[in-house]
């Protein structure tokens, strides 16, 4: 009996002690060796963009056109989700550009199609030397930045004349070339908040004009100096919904792509909240004609754990972003890795109130997972939902229980019910708009059928009462999870340092051994333990 | 003594009252997982083992009529029934008295159980088909056993007459260490279920006399349906009841268990016994049950 019991005890030791002794060591060497800032733990804020697109059509064939961003040093997209509803989706390639068509043969009624994704995207900064001159030597494929386009007249007398007023007969270098054309643009022209068309030459002669006039003026200005330059679409990212885009101006100097804004005074910088979508004089919405079509941008500001962090460090594989790039590249995205991360979290909450705590709950993880599962449709949907889930489920066994049904097709019967459930509400919730609810249909649906049947058991066994209130504990423990799997800091945490894992797994081993009252069992035998001195 | 010492000195005994209580925590971590080998939780979760193993040394367990463990033994069922007039039909898997039920009587109008409902044949072969598709025993595949009704000492049959009282013993390594009766009432069912609104009544274990009861978590002094009185009850043959146990903890190669006995007109009877005995039995009998399990380490030297 000795011996039985000593070594394990030893085992178990040397197992907290390598488990520690890894964590530390990794957590060590990241933070020294591969200098990884605590302070970017601190999350950084990104934005969720819905493309939201309403047509109505009489029979005919219908295609819609828009544009979508890429990736780039300024922006990261990812979660691209694409709800074609009728239409058939193609995305090509188109010079610089992603635009994306929606087509279908025939279309009566009204539909909606929508196209969503995630976007985190940096400040930049362009700090442009001075006394660099304008190169005449530039590689071909650039000249179509020099001439003229259409709305863009490089070569009307105006513009050279508004060349000589603001240069006189010197050549100008390229920063200064910049510099006052921006400010020219910036400082003499009234800003005018009008969303239709407006070329270089109105622009000019207005002294104002809205972002496309002013950026189509500069274009002209730059090009007629020589200097590279293209019109830019985009979005401004803010919380809510709007139909405006914006433009502005990029100007090649030396190899980079430099950012202007002369409406909201941005030289050689854009802003983190500049979303860019289309490269050049574009229209970002187009569609076949004779239909009724409405566009709404819909704009949700996220918290998210800062995503370039190390990314520029050693190719160590240890460093935690390399490894998640090999997920990235076979379509596992950051946020998906987060989900899973935080998983074995959530578990430590659950241990904690069952063993700790000792709440009943329904199922050991179950809490866990509706609580990822949550992520997407918020708490208070997520917990409505699993209740009604559950409550539905259970009425559907009583009324089965009176058609005596055996135990396996009746536990059939309780899953497809279930999987109904969820596809009806997730149709309602489109239909209606509460597109958080709409990913109820995350919900570990096998697992809640259990549930349901664990529910009825009990309800029928020891009560209504007893059966709510497991319910109502394992409310509690989701909502627990939740709040700790949602934690940024954590998802940071976690993200930087996976190895905290092994730390979990020591917290685990600990309460595994952990023989304590449970604190719901002082209450249960209060009678006992609360007599004072005997 | 100032008010704060003398709150910290109520504070100190009850942290140390808490100390005598069994946790569910310590329950498991250091009494079933050392003495309860998983490969032994069959002579325990499976009632024809225990059954087997029980009288292979001679102890009394409900005679066993018949066992179904396949769809085609149905078919002579009727037969086989037909040569008892009461029997008992419980899932040889099942856990907290679920999936059980008394058949008392054949009647005029068939067979009726113990509550005086009328079974069919139909609703007795349903029944057994549930169970062997594991309806009752977390969906594996089961055994339906049909057994000898257990017919109540008159002596308990006045305390408990709802219904088949039980006596819940806890055995560690061989030796007694706590017991309880459990009652059934209008309230249980007829089940002699705690969690379902039965009565427990605390026993002493050297006397056999009852010297507590609860209900619901409430003391009471009397049966809630009868009146009679629960305290102070001389419990008859409660030596043989106590030796039954010690030898049955004994046979079955499990250390810390729930051996649920009942006594009969002729002496006691083994019903089943659990591997995972719950820790309720402190509420019942007043006291933990750290205190007697400690004794029992303490006298084995380890």
């Amino acid at each position: 009996m000795l011996k039985g019991l000593l070594v394990p005890k030893s085992i178990y030791k040397l197992t907290l002690f390598v488990l520690i002794l890894t964590t530390f060591l990794l957590m060590s060497y990241k933070l020294f060796i591969l200098d990884y800032e605590l302070a970017d733990l601190i999350p950084t804020v990104g934005y969720d963009v819905e493309v939201n697109m309403q047509v109505s059509g009489h029979g005919d064939s219908m295609s819609l056109y828009t544009y979508l961003p890429v990736s780039t040093a300024h922006q990261t997209i990812s979660d691209e989700r694409n709800a074609p509803d009728v239409f058939t989706t193609q995305i090509t390639v188109d010079g610089l550009n992603r635009l994306v068509s929606w087509k279908a043969p025939s279309v009566s009624g009204s539909h909606i199609v929508r196209y969503s994704y995630f976007v985190q995207a940096e400040h930049v900064v362009y700090d442009i030397d001075r006394n660099i001159s304008i190169s005449d030597n530039l590689p071909d494929y650039l000249q179509v930045y020099l001439g003229e386009d259409e709305g863009i007249q490089v070569n009307d007398p105006l513009i050279e004349q508004t060349i000589t007023e603001l240069f006189g007969n010197t050549v100008p270098d390229t920063y200064e070339a910049l510099y006052t054309i921006h400010h020219y643009l910036q400082d003499e022209f009234q800003n005018r908040n009008f969303s239709g068309y407006t070329d270089a030459l109105t622009a000019l002669k207005l002294k104002e004009a809205s972002c496309n006039g002013k950026s189509r003026l500069f274009v002209a200005l730059a090009r007629k100096l020589g200097l590279p330059a293209r019109l830019v679409g985009g979005l401004i990212l803010n919380q809510g919904s709007k139909k405006t885009s914006h433009q502005w101006v990029e100007v090649y100097v030396r190899g980079h792509w430099i950012p202007f804004d002369t409406i909201n005074n941005y030289f050689a910088e854009i802003p983190k909240n500049y979303l860019r979508l289309y490269y050049d004089d574009k229209v970002l919405f187009k569609h076949t004609t004779n239909i009724n079509f409405q566009y709404m941008f819909h704009i949700t500001k996220k918290l998210v754990p800062r995503k370039e962090m190390g990314e520029a460090m050693y190719a160590s594989p240890l460093n935690a972003y390399n490894l998640y790039k090999i997920f990235e590249s076979i379509g596992i995205s950051q946020n998906l890795l987060k989900i899973i991360l935080m998983i074995p979290i959530g578990a430590l909450v659950i241990v904690i109130f069952r063993n700790v705590i000792g709440l009943e709950t329904f199922g050991t993880f179950l809490p866990a997972l509706i609580a990822s599962a949550a992520r997407d449709t918020g708490l208070m949907w997520g917990l409505i939902g699993f209740m009604g889930i559950i409550l539905l489920s259970a009425l559907i066994r009583k009324f089965l229980d009176y058609l005596q049904l055996l135990h396996s097709p009746k536990m059939a019967i309780m899953l497809t019910v279930v999987v109904i459930a969820m596809l009806l509400t997730t149709t309602i919730a489109v239909q209606t708009s509460y597109l958080a609810l709409a990913h109820i249909s995350l919900f570990p649906i096998a697992i809640l059928a259990i549930t349901a049947e664990r529910f009825a058991i009990i309800q029928e066994e020891i009560g209504f009462r007893k059966a709510m209130r497991i319910s109502f504990f394992t409310m509690i423990v989701i909502a627990a999870a939740y709040a700790v799997m949602s934690s940024l800091f954590m998802q940071s945490l976690f993200i930087a340092f996976p190895e905290l894992l092994f730390f979990l797994i020591v917290l685990n081993l600990w309460l595994g051994k952990w023989v304590g009252m449970r604190l719901s069992e002082f209450i249960r035998f209060r009678k006992l333990i609360f007599k004072g001195r005997a | 003594m100032s008010r704060l010492q003398r709150w910290y000195a109520d504070f100190r005994a009850n942290m140390q009252n808490a100390h005598k209580v069994l946790g569910m925590n310590r329950r498991n971590l250091n009494y079933i997982y050392p003495s309860n080998e998983r490969k032994y939780f069959e002579y325990a979760n499976n009632k024809l083992l225990t059954k087997s193993v029980l009288t292979a040394d001679g102890l009394r367990v409900p005679e066993t009529y018949l066992t179904i463990s396949f769809f085609y033994e149905l078919g002579e069922l009727e037969e086989k029934l037909h040569q008892h007039s009461s029997f008992v039909i419980k899932p040889a898997s099942g856990s907290g008295g679920n999936g059980i039920i008394v058949v008392s009587d054949f009647g005029e109008e068939g067979w009726v159980s113990v509550s005086g409902k009328p079974l069919a044949l139909a609703d007795i072969k349903k029944h057994i088909a549930d169970i062997i598709f594991g309806v009752y025993s977390f969906g594996l595949h089961d055994t339906a056993i049909i057994e000898e009704r257990i017919l109540q000492h008159p002596f308990i049959s006045i305390l408990s007459p709802q219904g088949l009282a039980d006596i819940r013993v806890i055995t560690y390594k061989g030796h007694n260490v706590k017991a309880m009766l459990r009652i059934a009432t209008i309230a249980s069912d007829g089940r002699a279920n705690l969690h379902q609104g039965g009565v427990g009544v605390a026993i002493d274990l050297v006397e056999g006399r009852t010297y507590a009861a609860q209900m619901s978590g409430e003391n009471i002094t009397s049966h809630p349906d009868t009146g009679a009185s629960l305290l102070d009850v001389q419990l008859p043959e409660w030596e043989q009841l106590m030796a039954l146990s010690e030898e049955a903890s004994r046979v079955i190669p499990l250390g810390y268990l729930g051996i649920d006995i009942a006594l009969s007109e002729s002496g006691p009877v083994i019903l089943e016994v659990n591997a995972r005995p719950g820790i309720e039995i402190q509420n019942i009998s007043g006291e933990g049950l750290r205190a007697g399990l400690q004794k029992i380490d303490h006298r084995m030297g380890s």
